[in-house]
Formats: structure tokens, C-alpha cells, sequence
């Protein structure tokens, strides 16, 4: 298969899996407690994890990147912690009408949620510095110091909930104590599949741009640059 | 301890953070009662979390101060005298950490003075204060090596080292405000030390690639 058909391949299957997993969610029963607004569980818990997963391959991309020196670990690293700046803003907003509807306030300062607003602030600062330094090798060594880095927050981010007695309710994934009827936990486990399917088309289309931004630049400075004997001027006869 | 020591010396000769930095968080310590206002209860309660916050904010000043950042010419000074990557870290970060250090002192006493903060258990600040510094001094040596030589360098430093400072502001703040719980206040010195252990790691561990790039 090309990678043009692996593409289109994945596309497909993020728009099914999000079509079925809309399904599930608008099929799940309504929650006696909090009525409709707790079909919200099946766009934040997805959205936070795929901040998680992306803010994880940038540490492992970064890594990678500082073991091999290959550039493409770069790419990686860089094209993920985009969409996990997209993926933990839309769970922020998110949650926040979430906590609207349930807690009548938009924003309380309860740790998970402060601590990630603080790791956005982090990657923000990531995807900043990516943009102020146009060498790709020197791009590459410094943004991989700060996606390694960036894991020592991710860690409080989420035992945030364990370790403070906090307003946000405890991890909803506990595989020893799962407390949610089956048709939520199916939608929600949907939910979260389709989420995860459509971060991996992202990151393939993501890395191929990367690519070629990557290409675009090493024309540009090749076209620029100076060549052998640049510096050397051709003798002219009858000049003083 | 010869980079260390040839920081200070620089330090001590430009006097930046004497006569910018101290005074610049003491007029910060000073505003904050003019914008919350002058009830000495509130201020109190609020200070040791205002010092810190100072002490955070203006911690990123001392990280990108004229004396902790090589020239050009410097980097290929050190880099030609063949000074290994992991002892020009260490020494740029023992020498922030002094400087940082004297600078907790002086906000401390003006805070002390100023909000009438109870000194009480004042020993614990004993090991609170060199843990900030320490951290903090790692964070902008880190900071700093990242973005040598990048234009909008000054412009970035404070972005990056805040957000991931703020373990170091909850674990001196919380350590102090629980001072009188029993024991409350040991897991926020272990976060602390495990977050400036961290940094130590990450820094000692980068010092090679990042010194390459520069």
C-alpha cells in the first residue's frame, strides 16, 4: 500500500470511528444525576487522554531523538505536542463547561485543574521555542531537552486527583474499581478508541507537513548559502 | 567551581541583581499591599505565598541576568578550553543558586518587615530556601543553555521556566503555611527535593547536546 492509501485508509477509519463512537454517546442512558451535560465524560476524558499520549510521545520522540540524532524523532516529537496543545486546550474549555453545568462555576482552583492549565502553559512554551530557532538540528537538541522535561509535570498533572483532596473526581480509568454502568463505560471506551484514531491521522498528516517544512528550509538555505569561491572575485584589467 | 567562581566574580562586579533585581522585588513586595490593601491580617496570611511568588518571578530575572549569559566570543572560549558540558552546568547553576539565595534573604526580611509574617518556625527556611534556589537555578541554567544564541532568547526563558517552577512555589509555600501540622509539611519538602533531584538529572544528562548546538 502507498503511503498516500495509508493515509486515506486512516482518515476513513477516524471518521467511522467518531461517527460510532457519536453513536454511543448519544445512545448511552441519561444520567439521572447530572442530565445531558454528562455526555460531556465522552469528549473530556478522551481529550485529556490524548494530551497524555501526545505529551508521552514527545518525551519518548524527544528521547529518541537525543539517543539516534535521526531528525525524524524530531518531527515527531514537534508535530505531537501540537496536537497535544489542541487536544488539552479543548479539554480545558471543555471541562469547563462541564464544571458550569455541575459545579456552577467555570473555574475553581482545584489542582487538576490549575496543574493543567500549567503543563499547556509548558507545551505552549515548547511549540515557542520550536518556533524562534530556524536551525532544524539546533531546533531539534533544544526542544528535545524541554520535551523531556515537560514528563516531570505530566506526572502531578495526573495523580493530581490522588494526591490533593480536590473538587475534580478521582481517575475515571481504575481497572479494580470500575464504578459505571456498561452502555456508559462502552461509549465512553468507544469514545476514547475514536479519539485515539483520529490523534494518529493528525500526527501522520501533522509529521508529513513537518517533512516538508523540513525540505522547504533545507532548499531555501541550500539556495542561499554561500558556494566554494564565493569569496574570491574575478581579477579585472585597468582597475585601480 | 572555577565557572562558578568566575560567575560570581562577573556577578559581583556588574552588581545586577543588588542593583536591579533586590530592589525591583522589593518595590513588587512593596506594591502588593497598595493593590490588596493594608488590613495586616490579610497580609499576613497572604505573605509567605507573595514572597514566593516574588521569589519565583524574579528568580527567571536572575537566570537571564547579563552575568549568567556567555557571549559568542565566551562560548567559543569555553568550548576551545575543552571545559566539560556537565561542569559548566554545574558551575553556572552553583553560581545562580548563590545569587538566587541572597536574594531570598533580603525578600525575606522586606517581607517579614513589611507584612509582619510570623517568624516562628524560621529554621524550616533553612532547608526551604537553598532547595528554591537550587531548583530554580537549575531551571534557568536548563533555560538558559536552550536558548543561547535564539533572538527572542530573553523573551522565552521566563515562559519556559515558570510553568515548570511552579512545583518549587507550592512545596516552599505549603512547607511554611504547615509549619504547625505534624508532619503535613515533610511531603512538600520530599516534592521539592524530588523535582530539584530531577532537574539534576535532566540537566547533568543535556549538558552535551545542548553545549553542541551553541
Amino acid at each position: 500500500m502507498t503511503t498516500r492509501g495509508r493515509l486515506a485508509w486512516l482518515d476513513v477509519a477516524a471518521v467511522m470511528a467518531v461517527v460510532g463512537a457519536l453513536v454511543f454517546a448519544l445512545m448511552s442512558p441519561r444520567v439521572e444525576s447530572q442530565g445531558d451535560s454528562a455526555r460531556m465524560l465522552f469528549i473530556h476524558v478522551p481529550t485529556i487522554w490524548l494530551a497524555y499520549l501526545a505529551f508521552a510521545i514527545t518525551f519518548v520522540a524527544s528521547l529518541t531523538y537525543l539517543v539516534t540524532r535521526k531528525l525524524k524523532w524530531d518531527l515527531v516529537a514537534g508535530s505531537s505536542a501540537e496536537i497535544g496543545v489542541v487536544f488539552t486546550t479543548v479539554a480545558i474549555i471543555g471541562g469547563m463547561i462541564w464544571g458550569k453545568a455541575t459545579w456552577n462555576v467555570y473555574w475553581t482552583w482545584d489542582a487538576r485543574l490549575t496543574l493543567t492549565a500549567v503543563m499547556l502553559f509548558v507545551y505552549i512554551g515548547y511549540l515557542a521555542l520550536r518556533r524562534a530557532i530556524p536551525d532544524p538540528v539546533a531546533r531539534a537538541r533544544r526542544s528535545a531537552v524541554l520535551g523531556i522535561l515537560g514528563l516531570v509535570q505530566l506526572i502531578p498533572v495526573h495523580f493530581s486527583v490522588t494526591w490533593w483532596r480536590t473538587l475534580h473526581q478521582t481517575n475515571t480509568f481504575r481497572p479494580r474499581d470500575i464504578q459505571m454502568d456498561g452502555p456508559i463505560l462502552a461509549a465512553l471506551l468507544a469514545s476514547v478508541a475514536a479519539f485515539t484514531i483520529v490523534y494518529a491521522a493528525l500526527l501522520r498528516h501533522r509529521y508529513q507537513l513537518a517533512e516538508l517544512e523540513l525540505d522547504a528550509h533545507r532548499a531555501a538555505t541550500a539556495a542561499e548559502g554561500p558556494v566554494a569561491g564565493d569569496a574570491v572575485s574575478a581579477p579585472t584589467i585597468g582597475s585601480t | 567551581m572555577a565557572v562558578a567562581r568566575r560567575d560570581l566574580e562577573r556577578e559581583r562586579h556588574a552588581g545586577e541583581v543588588v542593583w536591579v533585581t533586590i530592589p525591583f522585588g522589593a518595590i513588587a513586595l512593596l506594591l502588593v499591599p497598595l493593590a490588596v490593601g493594608i488590613n495586616q491580617d490579610v497580609l499576613s496570611r497572604i505573605g509567605t505565598g507573595m514572597l514566593f511568588v516574588v521569589v519565583m518571578l524574579f528568580g527567571v530575572l536572575t537566570a537571564i541576568r547579563r552575568t549568567n549569559i556567555e557571549t559568542p566570543p565566551q562560548r567559543d572560549a569555553i568550548a576551545l578550553l575543552g571545559i566539560d558540558p556537565v561542569a559548566e552546568f554545574t558551575g553556572k547553576t552553583v553560581a545562580s543558586a548563590v545569587v538566587l539565595l541572597v536574594f531570598e534573604i533580603v525578600m525575606s526580611a522586606v517581607a517579614v518587615a513589611l507584612y509582619g509574617l510570623d517568624i516562628s518556625g524560621w529554621w524550616w527556611m533553612l532547608i526551604v530556601m537553598p532547595l528554591t534556589a537550587t531548583g530554580l537555578a537549575e531551571l534557568g541554567t536548563i533555560s538558559g543553555a536552550i536558548t543561547a544564541s535564539v533572538q527572542a532568547g530573553p523573551a522565552l526563558v521566563p515562559l519556559l521556566v515558570t510553568p515548570l517552577a511552579i512545583p518549587l512555589l507550592l512545596g516552599a509555600t505549603q512547607t511554611v503555611v504547615n509549619i504547625d501540622t505534624d508532619g503535613g509539611n515533610l511531603s512538600w519538602l520530599v516534592l521539592m527535593a524530588i523535582v530539584v533531584v530531577t532537574l539534576a538529572i535532566v540537566g547533568v544528562l543535556t549538558a552535551r547536546p545542548l553545549q553542541e548546538t551553541r
